[in-house]
């Protein structure tokens, strides 16, 4: 056992004297966690935070349904609303030709008398609805045609995001719904009214609709809705945890090639007990790497007006995922050092291998904007079951019970990979003979 | 009564992986309490293989082996606690400074604390590295190396130490301190087995020599009394060139 802390203190002295090790282990990835994170959130950020989209809203109606939709789109908050291009009010067609230009992404145009119809055409509906009931007299009005109604034309740049369109088309339908029901209601209230007089119609607020609210359905809530930096810190944390694959076999291999391996092999010590060691100081090293990566998401972020990452507060599961995913890449590296035989094989095809898992996994792109058959390949990669558990934790404030699937898939990896590793070494000496 | 060999060897081959040739073949050899046991030969004799095996870095292909009576094959650890080795090579790491390798070396046989220190201070001392002990190994020059890779492996004091050249690329200061040093040691009673192409050190310093070519035991026998044998050739130099031919070795 004492043999054992101080081949551990021997790994943790070699680690800190390699210089560009430690670069890699632990300045590259906080520099990779701050640019992902700004180049996403620079390019999100214009489309939904500080410049509002402007939307080309050329208004024939101006009439309630026009009102409506202009008011909705205004207090959103997400876009501006344009009347005018130059001096020229707009038109049909020039709403169609500046989006066309890709000078604007949307172009909104409500048709001349369209709410009108829509009133008619309600009119008609609650006389009808009323007629059902005896209080008119149905031959009167059995003749009468529902109007026809103009459709709201909507110009979109081809390169809006469908995500983006969609959340656009449902407000304005939403808007419509809004501005129907409360016609249902006003009208309904004034036939009432005629029919009986003594009926006094209530006093209605007629935007008491459903409310939305925005909450993690966790216990103790955060009400932050997620963003990228939500997903780039674990994301990216993983990714360099995983790096730790080139210093680690580049040690395992260093130790092999040296002089070292001679002395080594002639101690009184098994030759895993060196494995071990090592293993054990990087394991501790992907930990803090980790912390760190977590802290700059917290601390640093924000000073690149980047949105802060939240944690929430289960700390044990965040604990318990940092500990499976170091354990998964050790095993990883360990197994990858055993197996190849030159710094060039480990170097190269543990970095690409890294870069592919992690593409599979979800890292670069979040699994559930990936095409279908991608995302039943991902399910394979321990990067997934890494981010699956941060998600869980960050976004959903996992508890351990939520996050055991994925810990105990990456405890498992790191079994059968430390599982080859000892049968390669059993079989093969670290020696060429 | 007579002596039971501390290091006997019997029927030694090794193949390599992938090679036709033996590096060494059918090496019967016994090596005696408190000898200094030189084992010569040009370039890819089988010296380095040899020592490997009985350091038991390796397996032979065929063959057995005891030292202090323990069998290399059942009893590995036992022989690797009362083995030294200073390899061929440097073995060291080159980011750690000389007090880091020898107490991380020292601690994998067991020592530790003041002990341990004063052990390496000793020795630091003896070898002239002292004023280097909190400098890393990478700053050394070749024959500072060479002493250090020394002392890294008899900190734990072995009974039998095995010596890959141990004074190759020295200076002349050094080899006598090195020597000197393996002497003494030898005098305490720690059994020595070393390799070196340089036949007027092992005429000097070794009891028995073994001259290998080819992977073979050519001739063995106290340096004095081979080249007795064939007062025609002088000295051991001599003896080896004839022995062993003048061409070039791979
Ligand atoms: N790992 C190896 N794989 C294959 N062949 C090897 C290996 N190591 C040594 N050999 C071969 O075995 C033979 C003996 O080599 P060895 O290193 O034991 O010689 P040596 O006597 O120590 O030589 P030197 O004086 O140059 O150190 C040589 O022919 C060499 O080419
Ligand atoms: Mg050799």
């Amino acid at each position: 056992m004492f043999k054992f802390l101080f081949a551990v203190r021997k790994e943790g002295l070699l680690l800190i004297r390699d210089k560009a090790g430690l670069a890699i282990l632990f300045l590259m990835p906080s520099f990779l966690i701050i640019l992902m994170s700004l180049l996403q959130e620079v390019g999100w950020g214009s489309y939904v935070k500080e410049s509002k989209v402007p939307i080309l809203f050329v208004d024939n109606d101006r009439d309630s349904l026009s009102l409506k939709i202009r008011k909705g789109l205004n207090d959103s908050q997400f876009f501006t609303i344009i009347d005018s291009l130059g001096s020229a009010p707009l038109t049909k067609e020039s709403a169609r030709e500046a989006v066309k230009r890709g000078k604007y992404l949307i172009g909104i145009v409500i048709p001349k008398g369209i709410t009108r119809s829509v009133r008619t055409n309600v009119r008609i509906m609650v006389a009808k609805t009323l007629a059902g009931f005896g209080l008119i007299n149905p031959v009167m009005i059995k003749d009468i045609p529902f109007n026809a109604v103009d459709t709201v034309t909507i110009f979109f740049d081809p390169t809006i995001k469908p995500s983006f369109k969609n959340a656009v088309l449902s407000s304005i339908r939403e808007y419509n719904y809004r501005n129907e029901n409360e016609m249902v209601f006003r009208t309904f209230n004034q036939e009432m009214s005629k029919q009986f007089p003594m009926f006094k119609p209530p006093e209605i607020n007629y935007n008491k609709g459903m409310e939305f609210k925005e909450v993690f359905p966790s216990e103790r809530t955060i009400e932050k809705t997620p963003n990228t930096v939500q997903h780039n810190v674990p994301a990216w944390t993983i990714f360099s945890m995983f790096f730790i694959v080139i210093p680690l076999t580049s040690s395992l291999i260093q130790e092999r090639e040296g002089g070292s391996l001679f002395r080594l092999l002639s101690l009184p010590i098994p030759y895993i007990l060196v494995l071990l060691a090592k293993s054990a100081v990087y394991l501790v090293v992907c930990m803090i790497q980790c912390t760190l990566m977590i802290l700059a998401g917290i601390y640093i972020l924000p000073l690149f007006q980047v949105p802060m990452l939240v944690i929430g507060n289960q700390f044990f599961p965040l604990a318990l995922m940092a500990f499976a995913t170091s354990l998964a890449a050790l095993g990883y590296g360990l197994m990858i050092g055993t197996l190849s035989t030159t710094h060039q094989q480990a170097a190269g095809f543990g970095s690409v291998s890294i870069i592919i898992l992690a593409a599979l996994g979800g890292i670069w792109v979040p699994i559930y904007l990936m095409p279908g058959i991608m995302r039943h390949i991902a399910i394979y990669s321990p990067f997934n079951w890494a981010i699956s558990g941060f998600y869980s934790v960050f976004l959903r404030g996992g508890s351990f019970i939520n996050i055991l699937p994925e810990f105990f898939k990456l405890v498992a990896f790191f079994l059968g990979t430390v599982l080859i590793t000892f049968v390669y070494r059993k079989f093969k000496s670290p020696i060429k003979k | 009564m007579v002596e039971q060999p501390f290091i006997r060897i019997q029927d030694l081959t090794k193949y390599y992986k992938g090679s036709s040739d033996p590096a060494i073949k059918s090496i019967t050899l016994d090596i005696f309490k408190g000898e200094i046991f030189g084992l010569l030969g040009p370039n890819g004799a089988g010296k380095t293989t040899t020592i490997s095996i009985l350091c038991g870095l390796f397996p032979p292909t065929e063959g057995m082996i005891t030292i202090n009576g323990l069998d290399i094959k059942s009893d590995l650890q036992g022989i690797k606690r009362i083995i030294g080795v200073v390899p061929q090579e440097v073995a060291l790491y080159p980011t750690l400074t000389a007090m880091e390798n020898l107490t991380f070396f020292g601690n994998m046989y067991n020592l530790r604390g003041k002990v341990l220190r004063e052990k390496i201070m000793e020795r630091l001392i003896v070898f002239g590295l002292e004023r280097f002990a909190k400098k890393k190994v990478d700053t050394f020059s070749g024959g500072m190396k060479r002493r250090l890779n020394l002392i890294a492996g008899l900190l734990h004091e072995p009974k039998v130490l095995f010596l890959d050249e141990p004074t190759v690329g020295i200076d002349v200061q050094s080899r006598i301190v090195i020597l000197d040093y393996l002497k003494a040691l030898n005098k305490q009673g720690t059994t020595i087995i070393y390799t070196s192409h340089y036949m007027e050190e092992a005429e000097n310093l070794c009891s028995r020599v073994a001259i290998i070519d080819r992977g073979s035991i050519i001739s063995i026998g106290n340096p004095k009394e081979l080249v007795a044998d064939h007062p025609e050739f002088k000295n051991l130099e001599n003896l080896f060139l004839y022995l062993t031919g003048k061409e070039l070795r791979d």
